[in-house]
């Protein structure tokens, strides 16, 4: 059987093909992420949707949750809800609702061990989230197979918080990406894609809770700032 | 008015809930006999030997009059999900008027199907028929096939050629009468309603000719209306002890049904129920079964019970069940609408289930409070709703704040988390609380700042009098 040299080029055409080179154009588009600069990079245009993205770690507080709220908010303005699954710590809603995540689309969930696999799977199934924020520390590759199998019912993007040191292990995610503190922004690195893997990572300035942060050679001492000691 | 005539041939034998090959006995002879036997050629009326001889491993157990009333009203107590007019003609049958409730399921083809599919699921054959009478109906219902497809719907100018093919035999009169029908020549309803019916009434009482004008419609019948019991509470014996949570599942599973009919009959729904597992010699065991919202949908019920059960350790074998609802809470019909409730219909269910197995409390939503001390402004709430206050934080505040502050290492002063921080705000102080030191957090005083750690992390820390304490985390 052979296989005329115009077939192919047609089926070369196919949307969910993409050859090694280029980046892949999904039919189902990404919600953007807020950050033009990440949107170009990301096949569909924005966070993949559907599908699991897995963010690797070393460390919290540099700015991972501030990355991904730009496109929450978005889901939440369009009456979609919100679940965070077995966070490492309690959510302080104040600054949640601050950063333009009201509260009534929110939902906590909380925990440990292999029942939170078992609730992303059934918040996944349920197709009723429009987006699902999960802490994974000791996920292994036959669950995350699972739930990838899951988000298929599922509209919105879904991201799996796990520390760096996994980052080797197979996964049927379709986008991984390592982040680091960066010193003027946070520094994102996409080692899978349906696409080429990217060549340096992406600093992206994220919202930070102070305006500017002064250069390291014009700094205070810490003394200069000492506050009284309540008495 | 279009009645659907619902029968259960095996209702003697599904009510023993024993695994097939079964039969019934009523005096030593064969009653009814399940799917599995009848195949293998038991028939009513055989001796429990001569049924033991074609079947080897038949079980037969003396049938429970009683036990078959009991289910018979719980069917009807389910069907209360699909109409209110209900009414039972004993010993088997069920009739319900579905004319009124037919745009309310989208027709008859979908609410015979969900009919079918609540008594499957439930464990009951049936038998059904569809006519504009009761009786001609019930006629219908005992001459057509066991499980057999949806009933073709009978109007008022087919009626008549409808039951004329139907054998005499579904008349149950008494037996001599339908000795003496066949000894003239009578086999079919066709037969039957050719002759004249003052010859009938003179040779058979009156009561033959009323049936046929019944079933014509020529004469009202009347049927004495099922009355939904004022409050909730059924039992069950179960067959044989049973030693696992799970089995327990099936005979459960009849009892929901009929509360959930119930309560659609009552335009009402619950939030909680409890189930009753009684033990030989022990005080029952008592299974709570919590919903999100009120709720009657028999899925929903189903399923934060199974869930229930699979977790479930049973202390000693079960006997009986027993299913008790409390006060229902008004639940009236939604309207259908055009366009979802942004998801929310959805989300009740999967929130069930979570909060089924991991616990009520692991499934919550947030609320903010104007409270200014950080542990005092976040607080769980069961219903995700729109927080009071919308006065923003005087301050910048982290997302995620650390249930206790966690002391940090001072260098010459300054507050070190693996090396030292930077502080990158001016002091923000809170100072709030005294009224409420017996229980609660009590009174603090603090200086917040935002802080830089030589890895990049974002923190959130606070000197009090004494030391420097991490508390949040900008992520």
């Amino acid at each position: 059987m052979s296989l005329s040299a115009s077939a192919l080029l047609q089926s070369l055409q196919r949307s969910d093909l993409w050859s090694g080179a280029r980046l892949a154009t999904s039919s189902v588009s990404g919600v953007a992420s807020g950050f033009p600069a990440l949107d170009a990079v990301l096949p569909g245009g924005g966070w993949p949707c559907g599908e699991l993205t897995e963010v690797f770690q070393a460390r919290q507080g540099i700015g991972e949750l501030t990355l991904l709220l730009p496109a929450l908010a978005g889901l939440v303005a369009e009456d979609g809800w919100i679940a965070a699954v077995a966070p490492p710590w309690p959510l302080h809603a104040p600054a949640w609702q601050a950063n333009g995540l009201p509260l009534e689309r929110l939902l906590v969930i909380r925990a440990e061990g292999q029942e939170t696999a078992w609730a992303c799977e059934q918040l996944l199934a349920s197709g009723a989230l429009s987006g699902l924020l999960a802490w994974l520390p000791e996920i292994d590759t036959r669950q995350l197979r699972r739930l990838q199998l899951a988000s298929e019912s599922h509209p919105g993007p879904v991201y799996l918080f796990r520390p760096a040191a996994q980052a080797g292990m197979a996964s049927p995610a379709p986008l991984r990406l390592t982040l680091d503190a960066a010193p003027d922004g946070l520094a994102v690195t996409l080692f899978k894609r349906r696409g080429p893997p990217l060549a340096a990572p992406l600093i992206l300035k994220v919202k930070r809770p102070v305006r500017t942060v002064r250069r390291t050679a014009r700094r205070m001492t810490p003394i200069a700032l000492h506050p009284v000691p309540v008495s | 008015m279009l009645w659907l005539a619902l029968r259960f041939p095996r209702l003697a034998v599904e009510t023993l809930s024993l695994p097939p090959p079964a039969v019934a006995l009523h005096r030593g002879r064969v009653a009814v006999a399940d799917e599995a036997a009848t195949v293998a050629g038991v028939r009513s009326g055989m001796r429990l030997a001569g049924a033991l001889g074609l079947v080897p491993g038949l079980i037969g157990r003396e049938r429970d009059l009683a036990g078959e009333t009991d289910a018979l009203h719980r069917l009807a107590c389910a069907a209360g999900e699909f109409t209110p007019q209900v009414s039972i003609a004993s010993p088997d049958e069920l009739l319900l008027e579905i004319g009124g409730c037919l745009r309310l399921f989208g027709g008859l083809p979908p609410l015979l199907a969900r009919i079918a599919a609540s008594y499957a699921e439930q464990g009951f054959a049936r038998q059904w028929g569809l006519a504009p009478t009761p009786l001609a109906a019930q006629w219908l219902a005992r001459c057509a096939p066991v499980d057999g497809p949806p009933p073709a719907l009978v109007d008022d100018a087919k009626l008549r050629a409808a039951v004329a093919p139907l054998p005499v035999g579904v008349l149950a009169v008494p037996e001599r009468t339908a000795g003496r029908l066949t000894t003239l020549g009578v086999w079919r309803l066709a037969d039957l309603m050719v002759l004249p019916r003052a010859g009938l009434a003179h040779r058979f009482g009156p009561e033959l000719p009323g049936l046929l004008a019944r079933a014509l419609g020529e004469v009202p019948d009347l049927r004495p209306p099922f009355v939904f019991p004022e409050h909730f509470r059924d039992g069950l014996e179960l067959p044989a002890r049973v030693e696992d949570a799970a089995r327990l599942l099936f005979a459960a599973s009849r009892l929901l049904a009929a509360l959930a009919g119930w309560l659609a009959v009552r335009c009402a729904g619950i939030q909680s129920c409890h189930l009753m597992l009684f033990h030989e010699g022990r005080p029952p065991s008592r299974v709570e079964l919590g919903f999100a919202s009120p709720t009657r949908d028999p899925e929903r019920l189903q399923r934060v019970l199974r869930e229930r059960l699979d977790r479930l350790e049973l202390v000693a074998p079960v006997v009986s069940l027993g299913l008790e609802a409390p006060e229902p809470h008004a639940l009236p019909g939604t309207n259908a609408v055009l366009f979802g409730h942004g998801g929310t219909t959805r989300l009740a269910p999967v929130v069930e289930r979570l909060r089924a197995r991991l616990g009520p409390e692991a499934v919550h939503g947030l609320t903010a409070v104007a409270d200014h001390r950080p542990e005092q402004a976040s607080r769980p709430v069961a219903e995700p709703a729109a927080a009071r206050s919308s006065e923003a934080p005087s301050g910048p505040r982290p997302l995620w704040l650390l249930p206790e502050p966690r002391p940090l290492a001072e260098e010459n002063g300054a507050p070190c988390h693996e090396g030292r921080l930077r502080l990158l705000t001016r002091a923000e102080r809170i100072e709030s609380g005294w009224w409420d030191g017996g229980e609660g957090l009590g009174d603090v005083q603090r200086d917040y700042f935002v802080a830089l750690s030589p890895q990049g992390e974002w923190l959130w820390i606070f000197r009090d009098g004494q030391s420097w304490w991490l508390h949040g985390l900008f992520a």
